[in-house]
């Protein structure tokens, strides 16, 4: 029975791999930037897969949330940075206001997804993506196409020794956290009310409505916890990182695709999944843009098709099958 | 003046609405037939506006001729990727199918671009222009229209009145009851597969009447999207809607960008894209059986 495993279980492989990774990057000179890529692509996965794992829709749209975070970092950056009085709280307001801006797009797509299914859901997803990224365009608001260019500004607050500490380290170094926080939620919804919830209305969504489980609800937090956990990725690994923004460069959908290739090589719906995914692309990825730079594409269109015919299930889902019945099952989820 | 423009520019809108139209049909039926929405749609209109370059620069062929050639070939495309990976994805989850497509898509885009390069080219097939009270139009976008036309009323006839375009129908309206009917759903699958993605590329080919420096390997996912928004507008599963909501598209596009264009201060191009997004999320909330929907 699932009921009597210790409930947190699953968590230490993920947790694990997360630190070996960082005192990796951390211990060994040059290999900060390559970690951080990889924290980058496991950290995405894993918000991706909150809302998808538990509900099973497709949000086509995610980079939506990548970018507004992004936007609400520069944002923050761009119009508080004369204050000097705030200091680095300039940054926090910025966070703050990612979250937001998350929030306001999570609330408008969970509205879509409370009534469209399947295919209607991607496409409304994509259709607010690109409407956002035209009207920023078009209105010529934010800085329009230009976008917003803020890294002098940042370095004038701050002074630029603690901008390059911030750039350098604690912006990767956040996205550690967001990553293991987003399996944490993670873990902590799949063992909790909002879990079941969900897996109820995954079954039968009629049936759970008329057990008086409130199906909307539980899609809405989780739609939120995902999008909240996107958008500080890209507040930090973005916004604060590289000093500017331009929405052609952020509402990307190759974004999006990236998070579910993530999620798919290592197994959709599983809680390590988007570690191993990350791991395997980030690397794959970084390993073919130095042997065979420009082709990197070409390479991995092929494999993803070859892996979702062959093994749809991802490198967890076999794994779990190899394990089933052994000490270590308990800690695969 | 702002009239005459404006009428001026939903001329050329409905011309253009009409290749819109032909290049939305395969989306539609695709989704239609085997359930899955097609990301990599854009892609294949691009393979099409390939081959009617490489005819008419490297052969000297007109378009004309690059039409049926650009069918054939997006057919062979159709068959090869319904047996070696979709035929597999018709009953998994979405996750799946999407992914498959979009990497078509990108398979496709990498492959042009080895071929082609990544630069922008077009080409110029003068066959005149006709001159009206209020606009000159090209006779290439007149014959692209034509063309559009005799696609659709093809289209119509095949599903109308053959046997197998008739079964075709049966399995987007219920899938159980056609393979009751002794429909073999499995071989419709492909054929709609098959056709879907060769009226697609043949749609590049008309497309590129359009376009005259517009063909680039990345050109794809514009369209991929403009697709979208006309198939929903359709009805998302219905070809003819399909053809209708592009005629639509087209006027909608062209006109909000004559009336955008006279407001300062803003950029007229993207606004329009933006409103064609917005203009797909409310159908989407409001009626997302489409315009021409029950």
């Amino acid at each position: 029975m699932k009921k009597t495993l210790p409930k947190y279980y699953p968590l230490i492989p993920v947790f694990a791999a997360y630190l070996i990774m960082f005192l990796v990057g951390f211990s060994i000179p040059g290999m900060w930037q390559m970690v951080a890529l990889l924290a980058f692509y496991c950290a995405l996965g894993q918000s991706w897969n909150i809302f998808m794992g538990m509900t099973g829709y497709v949000d086509f749209g995610y980079v939506t949330f990548i970018a507004l975070g992004t936007y609400g970092m520069s944002l923050g950056i761009t119009y508080l940075s004369q204050y000097e009085w705030l200091g680095i709280g300039i940054i926090v307001i910025g966070f703050i206001l990612a979250l937001f801006l998350a929030s306001l797009s999570a609330l408008l797509e969970a509205f879509i997804a409370l009534r469209l299914r399947g295919a209607y859901f991607a496409i409304a997803c994509i259709g607010i993506n690109e409407g956002l990224r035209y009207l920023i365009e078009g209105a010529k608001f934010w800085g329009g196409s230009e976008g917003l260019i803020f890294f002098g500004a940042l370095v004038q607050a701050l002074g630029r020794e603690t901008v390059n500490q911030l750039t350098t380290f604690w912006a990767d170094f956040s996205v550690f956290i967001i990553a293991a926080l987003a399996a944490f939620l993670n873990m902590h919804y799949m063992r909790s009310k909002i879990g079941y919830a969900l897996t109820a209305v995954r079954e039968d969504e009629d049936a759970a409505k008329v057990m008086g489980i409130n199906a909307n609800k539980y899609k809405t937090i989780a739609f939120l916890t995902s999008g909240w956990l996107g958008a500080a990725v890209g507040a930090m690994a973005w916004g604060l990182k590289l000093g500017y923004v331009y929405p052609g460069d952020v509402f990307v959908i190759h974004y999006t695709v990236e998070c579910i290739v993530v999620v798919l090589l290592g197994g959709a719906g599983t809680l390590l999944g988007p570690v191993i995914g990350g791991l395997i692309y980030g690397l794959s990825k970084y390993w073919l843009a130095v042997i065979m730079p420009g082709f990197q594409l070409l390479i991995f269109a092929p494999i993803i098709i070859i892996i979702i015919v062959v093994a749809p299930e991802g490198v967890v889902g076999l794994l779990k099958s190899k394990l089933k019945g052994t000490k270590l099952e308990m800690f695969i989820e | 003046m702002i009239f005459q423009l404006l009428v001026g520019n939903l001329t050329h809108g409905l011309l253009l609405g009409g290749v819109y139209g032909v290049a939305t049909m395969g989306l539609s039926l695709i989704f239609g037939v085997i359930n899955v929405v097609n990301v990599g749609h854009g892609q294949f209109i691009m393979v099409g506006a390939f081959v009617a370059l490489t005819m008419f620069t490297a052969l000297g062929l007109s378009p004309v001729i690059a039409i049926p050639v650009a069918l054939v070939l997006g057919m062979a495309l159709g068959f090869f990727f319904f047996y070696t990976v979709m035929r597999r994805l018709i009953k998994a989850p979405e996750l799946t199918s999407l992914l498959a497509t979009f990497a078509m898509g990108i398979l496709l885009e990498e492959i042009a671009k080895l071929i082609f390069g990544a630069d922008f080219r077009g080409y110029n097939w003068a066959v005149g222009k006709i001159t009206l009270p209020i606009t000159t139009i090209p006779m290439s976008k007149v014959y692209a229209f034509v063309g559009s036309i005799v696609i659709a009323l093809f289209l119509y006839f095949w599903f109308s009145k053959t046997r197998l375009g008739t079964a075709m129908r049966a399995v987007i309206e219920d899938n159980e009851g056609a393979r009751v009917c002794g429909v073999n759903v499995g071989w419709i699958y492909a054929l709609s597969f098959a056709i879907g993605i060769g009226l697609t590329v043949m749609s590049g080919v008309l497309l590129t009447m359009f376009i005259p420096v517009g063909i680039n390997p990345y050109m794809g996912g514009r369209y991929t999207l403009k697709a979208f928004v006309i198939a929903v507008l359709g009805g998302l599963t219905s070809p003819y809607g399909a053809f209708f909501a592009g005629l639509i598209f087209g006027l909608i596009e062209n006109g909000a960008y004559t009336l955008f264009a006279q407001i300062p201060g803003v950029a007229p191009f993207p606004l329009t894209v933006s409103l064609a997004f917005w203009m797909l999320f409310f159908l989407l909330l409001v009626k997302p059986t489409g315009l021409l929907g029950k």
